[in-house]
Parts: C-alpha cells; sequence; structure tokens
C-alpha cells in the first residue's frame, strides 16, 4: 500500500460535528468478485467531494448504495448519526441523497415538467403509486427547480420531451431534478464528460450555490484538473478499498494520479517534434449548410492535429463529413493529391480513412459480440476462404495480434465487449481501424470516459501510429489531450475555423480564451 | 407526452403555416393520421354506396367496436408500460364462459351488474397472474403471455366445457338487447344502438383518467420509456407490471361478457386468433410496440379504424378476403409513417 495522507477530520471544530451521511465498513460482492472490500467515509453538509479512481475500482457501486439502488452485503450507513436499515431508492431521496447520474436517467418520453417534478410526488407518497397526480404542484416544482439552474421554463418547455433536447439540458434538467425538492447532498457521476467549458463553468455556478445553502455535493470523477479548480476533499479509491483521503488543495495532482493508479503518470508532452511531412490529406473549402463553412486545412503523413471548439462550432459535424457519415455538400477532400468523394462511410474506408465515433456505445461497438467480431468487422470480406465464409482461424489470429498490440486488457477474444472496462474498449475500437491500415484515422472525443491509466495507453499508441506514418485528426473538447498529442490545433468556432495554433509551446489557457466570445469578437 | 393532455405541445415551425410544419405537426399527433384515414375511407366508400351513411351501418359499427374497444384498451396500457399481451382473449374466452355456466347452473336470477362485476374480478386475476410472471420471471411478457393464453384456452377447454350456451342467462340477454337509442328510417326499418357502448365510454374515461391524471399512470409511461432508469428512480416496477396486466384483464373479463350478452351466445371457441388485430389497432392509434407512447383517443381511432375495414368494404364489393389486404397496408403505412417522428428528433 502506498503512503496515504492521514488528516483526519476535514476541518478542525471545536464541537463534534455529526456528519450528513457515515458509511462504515460497507462491502459488496457480486459473485466471487469483492467490489467493496470494506470502505468507510463520511460527508457534511456544504463540502465538496471528489470520489475518484479508475474505472472499476467500486465507485460506481459506492455511489449505488448510497443512494438505494443496492444494499450492501455487510457494514453500516448512518444519515444524520442514526443507522439506516434499508436503503430504497425512495428512502434515499426522502432523506435529501439526490443522484444525477452520467447518463443523466431522464425519462426519454416524458416532459420535462414530469422528469422534475414527478420525483418528488413519488416521495411524498413514499413509493406508492396508487395517488392523484397534483400537475399544478408539479409544474411550479419544475418551474422553481429550472430557475435554480438558469433555465427559463416556459409552458412550451416545460410540455418538451426529454429526448428532443440537447445533451447539455438534459443534464442541466437531471441537476434540476435532484435540486428540486430539498436535496441535502447532490452526487454528481462524472458530470462533465458530455460538457464544453463554458457549460462546465455554469455547472460550476450551480454547485457553488448548492454548497452556500448548505448542500453538500459528491463528485465521482477521473478528471483532475477539474477537481483542482473546484476544490474541497478527494477520496480515492482502488480496487474496492478507500486508498487515501485528503483535501484538494494539499496534494498534487501527480500525487492524486498516483493513489489512483499505483503508477507514476506523467502529463507532459507526448509529442516529439517531427519536420519534413510528405502530404496525405488537402481539405479545400468545404462547407456543410447549416453545420460549417469553407474549412480548408491540410495534414501530412505522421502528423496529428487537433479540432476543438465548442459543441455548436461544427467540429462534430466535420468530422462526421469527412468519415462519410454526414456528407459535406461543397468543397473538396483530396488524399494523396486525388480527389476522393466522401458519400457514405463506405467511400471513407475504401480510400483508407478510419473513424472512431465519438459513441463508442451507441455508434461504434457492437457491445453484446465477441472482442473478435468487433475488431474483424471491416475486413471481412479480405478474411473470406474459397467458398466465400469468412476463415474463422485468420479472423482470430488478427484479433488477437490486435488486441496484443493494443494491450487490451482481455479474457480472451471471445469475450464480449461490454465486458471491457472504458478504457479497453476504445482501444478495440481503434483496433477495428488498424486492420484496414488506414492512412487517415479520425479519434472523436478518443478519451472520453477513459480512465488516468488508460488515458496514457491510448496516448502513447495514438503517437506510435503516428510515428508509423498514419495521419491522425483528433476532434476533442480536453484541451490538455489536445496539448499533450497534438502538432497543431485548429479551433472552430461556429461553423469556421478561426485559429490554428501550433501546439508545442501553447498555454492552455490561451486555447480556451480562443473557443470564448470575446477573443473571436476581437478576431473578426 | 401524449396528445391527450398537452395539445398546446407544437413544434415551433408550426407557425409559419408550410406543408413541412403540418407535416411534423402530424407527426406529433399520430392520432390524426388514424382520423384522416378514416375520413378518407369513409368519403370514398360513402361516395361509391351512399348505403354507408345509414344511421344502422353506424350503429353497426360502434357495436362492433365496443369488444375490440375494451381489449384495445387494456392492450394500450400494457404497451405504454413497455410490454405486450397476446393473453387477453383468452383470459376473455375463459371468464366469460365460466361465468355464464356459473350464473345458468347456480344463480340464474344474478344482477347484470354482479355479472359483470364478476368477470371483470376473473379477468383481473388472470391478468394480474401475467403480471406477476413476467415480474418474477424476468421473461419477454410476449412469450409469458404466449404460454399463459395457451393454458387459459386449453384448460377451459378440458376442465370448464367445450358445450355451447344458447340459452344465456336472462340479465345478459336483457343487457344485449337494451337499446340507448332507437332510430327509424325512412324505409320503415329500425336500429339500435345498443347500451352496452356506455361500458366502452366509461372504460375509455377511466382509462385515460388513469393514464394521465395518477401517479400510477405516468409510472406506466416512465417504465416503458426506460425500465432500468425507472427503477433507480424509485418507481416500483412489480406494482406497474402487476396493475397493467391485471387492469387488461380486467377490461377483457367485461370485454367477454359483453360479448356473450350481445352474440347471445358463449362460445368457448370463440375470439381465438382476435390478438393481433387488436395490437394492430393500438399501434394505428400512434401507441408504439416498444413502449412509452399511445393514447386512449388514438386507441378509439385506431379501433374504429379497423372496424370501419372490416365492416363497410363489403358496401363497396371489396371481398372480405380483401379487407386484410388494406388493413395489412394501413398498418405497414402507419408503421412508416410513425418511424420518421424518431428520426426527426
Amino acid at each position: 500500500m502506498q503512503p496515504q495522507p492521514t488528516d483526519s477530520a476535514p476541518a478542525p471544530r471545536n464541537e463534534p460535528v455529526v456528519p450528513f451521511l457515515e458509511v462504515r465498513d460497507i462491502e459488496k460482492r457480486f459473485g466471487g468478485v469483492r467490489a467493496l472490500k470494506g470502505v468507510s467515509l463520511s460527508i457534511e453538509a456544504g463540502n465538496i467531494y471528489h470520489l475518484m479512481g479508475e474505472n472499476g475500482c467500486g465507485k460506481s457501486t459506492l455511489i449505488k448504495i448510497i443512494s438505494g439502488a443496492q444494499a450492501a452485503d455487510a457494514g453500516a450507513l448512518l444519515i444524520d448519526g442514526k443507522p439506516v436499515e434499508q436503503l430504497t431508492p425512495v428512502a434515499a431521496l426522502a432523506a435529501g441523497i439526490e443522484t444525477v447520474y452520467q447518463d443523466f436517467s431522464l425519462l426519454p418520453n416524458l416532459s420535462v415538467a414530469e422528469n422534475i417534478g414527478l420525483t418528488q410526488q413519488l416521495v411524498a407518497s413514499s413509493g406508492k403509486l396508487a395517488r392523484r397526480l397534483d400537475i399544478p404542484k408539479m409544474r411550479e416544482t419544475a418551474e422553481r427547480a429550472l430557475a435554480a439552474v438558469g433555465l427559463k421554463a416556459d409552458r412550451s418547455f416545460l410540455s418538451t420531451r426529454t429526448d428532443e433536447l440537447p445533451m447539455a439540458t438534459r443534464q442541466l434538467i437531471a441537476i434540476a431534478r435532484a435540486i428540486a425538492s430539498d436535496a441535502r447532498l447532490v452526487i454528481m457521476d462524472e458530470p462533465t464528460t458530455a460538457l464544453t467549458k463554458p457549460e462546465v463553468d455554469n455547472l460550476i455556478g450551480v454547485v457553488d450555490r448548492l454548497r452556500a445553502k448548505g448542500v453538500a455535493v459528491l463528485f465521482v470523477t477521473h478528471k483532475l484538473d477539474e477537481c483542482k479548480s473546484l476544490g474541497g476533499r478527494a477520496i480515492i479509491m482502488r480496487d474496492g478499498q478507500k486508498v487515501a483521503e485528503c483535501a484538494v488543495e494539499s496534494h498534487s495532482k501527480a500525487d492524486l494520479a498516483f493513489w489512483m493508479t499505483g503508477r507514476v503518470l506523467d502529463d507532459a508532452r507526448q509529442r516529439s517534434t517531427v519536420t519534413a511531412r510528405e502530404g496525405l490529406l488537402d481539405v479545400e473549402r468545404l462547407s456543410r449548410t447549416g453545420f460549417f463553412s469553407d474549412v480548408s486545412f491540410s495534414l501530412g503523413k505522421g502528423e496529428i492535429v487537433g479540432v476543438t471548439g465548442l459543441l455548436d462550432s461544427g467540429r462534430n459535424e466535420l468530422a462526421l463529413a469527412l468519415a462519410g457519415v454526414n456528407p459535406a455538400d461543397q468543397g473538396q477532400v483530396r488524399l494523396e493529391g486525388k480527389p476522393i468523394a466522401l458519400e457514405k462511410p463506405t467511400n471513407a474506408i475504401a480510400s483508407g480513412i478510419g473513424y472512431v465515433p465519438e459513441d463508442r456505445l451507441s455508434e461504434g461497438l457492437f457491445l453484446s459480440q465477441s472482442i473478435r467480431d468487433n475488431i474483424v468487422v471491416p475486413v471481412l470480406d479480405r478474411l473470406r476462404n474459397a467458398i466465400g465464409v469468412v476463415d474463422g482461424r485468420r479472423a482470430r489470429a488478427l484479433a488477437e495480434r490486435t488486441v496484443a498490440d493494443l494491450q487490451v486488457a482481455s479474457a480472451g477474444v471471445d469475450k464480449p465487449v461490454q465486458s471491457l472496462s472504458g478504457g479497453n474498449q476504445q482501444r478495440v475500437l481503434i483496433g477495428r481501424w488498424l486492420t484496414i491500415n488506414p492512412k487517415l484515422l479520425i479519434l472523436h472525443g478518443p478519451t472520453v470516459g477513459v480512465d488516468v491509466g488508460s488515458k496514457e495507453t491510448i496516448y502513447r499508441i495514438i503517437q506510435r501510429l503516428a510515428d508509423d506514418g498514419m495521419g491522425v485528426l483528433i476532434i476533442s473538447d480536453d484541451l490538455p489531450e489536445l496539448l499533450q498529442n497534438c502538432d497543431r490545433i485548429m479551433v472552430m468556432r461556429k461553423g469556421r475555423v478561426v485559429k490554428t495554433f501550433t501546439a508545442e509551446g501553447l498555454a492552455e489557457d490561451a486555447l480556451y480564451r480562443a473557443l470564448s466570445d470575446e477573443t473571436i469578437a476581437r478576431l473578426q | 407526452m401524449t396528445e391527450t393532455t398537452l395539445p398546446t405541445t407544437t413544434p415551433r415551425a408550426e407557425g409559419s403555416g408550410s406543408m413541412r410544419g403540418v407535416w411534423s405537426w402530424l407527426l406529433r399527433h399520430p392520432p390524426a393520421f388514424t382520423l384522416i384515414l378514416i375520413v378518407a375511407v369513409s368519403i370514398v366508400v360513402g361516395a361509391i354506396n351512399t348505403d354507408f351513411w345509414q344511421m344502422s351501418n353506424l350503429f353497426d359499427i360502434l357495436r362492433a367496436s365496443v369488444v375490440r374497444g375494451l381489449f384495445a384498451l387494456g392492450v394500450l396500457v400494457v404497451l405504454a408500460s413497455g410490454g405486450i399481451d397476446v393473453s387477453f382473449t383468452a383470459i376473455a374466452a375463459f371468464v366469460m364462459y365460466a361465468v355464464t355456466m356459473l350464473v345458468v347452473n347456480v344463480v340464474p336470477d344474478m344482477p347484470i351488474l354482479a355479472i359483470l362485476v364478476l368477470g371483470a374480478a376473473g379477468g383481473a386475476c388472470f391478468g394480474a397472474l401475467n403480471g406477476i410472471l413476467v415480474h418474477t420471471l424476468r421473461a419477454p411478457s410476449l412469450i409469458v403471455t404466449i404460454g399463459t393464453q395457451y393454458v387459459i384456452r386449453s384448460f377451459l377447454l378440458t376442465f370448464v366445457g367445450t358445450a355451447l350456451f344458447m340459452n344465456i342467462p336472462a340479465a345478459m340477454d336483457g343487457f344485449g338487447k337494451l337499446a340507448l337509442f332507437t332510430h327509424h328510417s325512412a324505409n320503415g326499418s329500425t336500429s339500435t344502438l345498443p347500451a352496452f357502448v356506455l361500458v366502452l365510454a366509461v372504460a375509455s374515461v377511466v382509462t385515460w383518467w388513469i393514464l394521465e391524471r395518477t401517479l400510477i399512470g405516468r409510472a406506466v409511461y416512465a417504465v416503458g420509456g426506460n425500465a432500468n432508469v425507472a427503477e433507480r428512480l424509485g418507481y416500483n416496477l412489480r406494482t406497474v407490471r402487476i396493475f397493467v396486466f391485471a387492469y387488461a384483464g380486467l377490461l377483457a373479463g367485461i370485454a367477454g361478457i359483453i360479448h356473450v350478452s350481445s352474440n347471445r351466445l358463449a362460445n368457448p371457441f370463440d375470439l381465438a386468433g382476435a390478438e393481433l388485430e387488436i395490437i394492430a389497432a393500438v399501434v394505428l392509434g400512434g401507441a408504439r410496440i416498444t413502449g412509452g407512447s399511445g393514447s386512449v383517443i388514438g386507441t378509439l381511432l385506431g379501433v374504429v379504424l379497423i372496424t370501419l375495414v372490416s365492416n363497410v368494404l363489403i358496401l363497396v364489393g371489396i371481398p372480405s378476403t380483401w379487407q386484410l389486404v388494406i388493413v395489412g397496408i394501413f398498418i405497414i403505412l402507419a408503421g412508416a409513417i410513425f418511424s420518421m417522428r424518431g428520426r426527426t428528433s
């Protein structure tokens, strides 16, 4: 075990304070796996906590137990110093424990007002369903909660189905639901994964207001930067145990990362300067009406170019156009000097462009299928034998080679992809595209939802591919990621490339400023 | 959000009044399509054969809609919760036959209200059994209800009886003949609107009220939208599942009693195979087979459309064997149009 920081009380106080929530020696097993091996922690009103750890460390299980979704096998939960026997979801809500899940957990077919207001009525009836609906109260609750998170609540917005809303709005609705009733602890499970920087800033504003009202906030995260900028206390888990707890300010990011992974990580630039490249990709005045216009750039063999921008900047659409998913309607794309048509994804694949989508769960992977089938899918016709049937042995060999090459931690290529952690799933997806030996690899949010240790492995893979002469385009809103990996970074705003930086020596805040309104206004 | 609670929910594009606005409004209001189809069929058939506009024909359609409508309301509630039920016709057949037998042999002077309550209770018990099985086995409801359908039907024919009851109890006979409204046409013939259409009216209002104005109703849609999320948010899946299947069974029981009263015959072989037609009617009314949507008004329109097609095509010389072709085309059309709703958002 690593050295642990040992400050036991969060802050020196004169009288003993009963914490809002105390978790004592919680154990949880799933089959033969001990997911939690005796975890204890306490949460006090008005504080910010960061529950940190890599995927699979048990932090999600702990959250499920605190929010009543699962029962612990052993240990005790105390709310206001009183032991709680059986914590159901409704009992947890009644006690003021609210959770904003990573997937937001909104009901897609119900209205905004219902998503926010129904929970309170459910708690009021202690989970009993044979009750009349109090529609005026539901609307009033929703209006109040939406105002608290800075959303305007007119009638048509209140009656909109939540699946018709953009991601950032959905998240605010999930937060509004959490604070609609008298929340005392708001748990936010990786709240910033789907958000861009201004949206994160808005979220931080909401958190500050909650804290001012004496509400405790528990972030579940593995983003060290955000943890440092928010402050509060870090609770670090690894392998089902709490390995450290400390004030965020008192330790460096390197310390936190070390406790999370048990390894020394380095966030220095991965990229070594390379010069004199052959041309690979030339994009000329590419436009897709309503999304982006007049985008021109070129990318050489072995070069890594980053694209960033806010959610509505057109960066996602640019990536999809180059992948042939949503074709551009004007402009030209040349690969190695030859113009290519990108009307559909098969065109891109045939030209040697691999695209790793942002949402690997819904756009990239066949989750219930084996790792092997996921990897060999683009080259099935190459694996055909004489009678046109896929040669199982060659497919397996190819998959095993890829898995070994990308260091995917798995129990064999026949296991379903959903049995892997996020970082390993992402490597399977990258591995799939390596089977076609792409000339250009487009990575869309390559480390979204991937933990710190895995991130580094993915970065090393990206660097190695570029060293071998592959052109790489990274679309991401993770600015440190771009700074660590790219040669050049293009900033998009309102569908246009507004600035291109050389990444070496660039400071993160200079890049961040280029995303925001003022700078752009000055540039134009 | 369903159409019935918030008719003001309209996309912003609608204000322009353009074709596009009308189209997107229609996509958000599937029952409007059903209504358009009903109007179109009526106009075409009515233009070819003016007999269509006879009061007696209207009454026939309403009469034939009652049993279907009761079944369909039950299917709507199950579909909205993300499940599917194909056992309701077997439940109705069992309940109608067993209750008729009981009344004839044991209490011949039982009043109709008591008979209806008995039928509803019997149906609800079978339905609750479906719900318990679906919940505890965590099995797909289609599979479970195919199973219970066979078991119930076979149990009925093996242990209860196979002989037809030609002389049904007086109370049921009287209920079937009771007229709400009698129309004397110019040519001297009379046609009656049976009083039991009121049962469908009451059942529709009650179903609407449950779905839109109670917590369990919203819970049904919540579970149909995403059962995992709903469970995490504290909705009791067991309660919801047992409720929806019991409610479908209850309506099926009442439908069985009305079926016997209306036909003056209790035939244990009746109603078999009508399941898909009812499910189709509900889907034509805008409910998604994947759950989480659907409305009472849409369901009623779907039932009227199906009944219309099966009753009136004969008036324009289309052989009855062709009816199913028309119904099939409508279903495919509705399926295609409603799936666009998902793609546009």
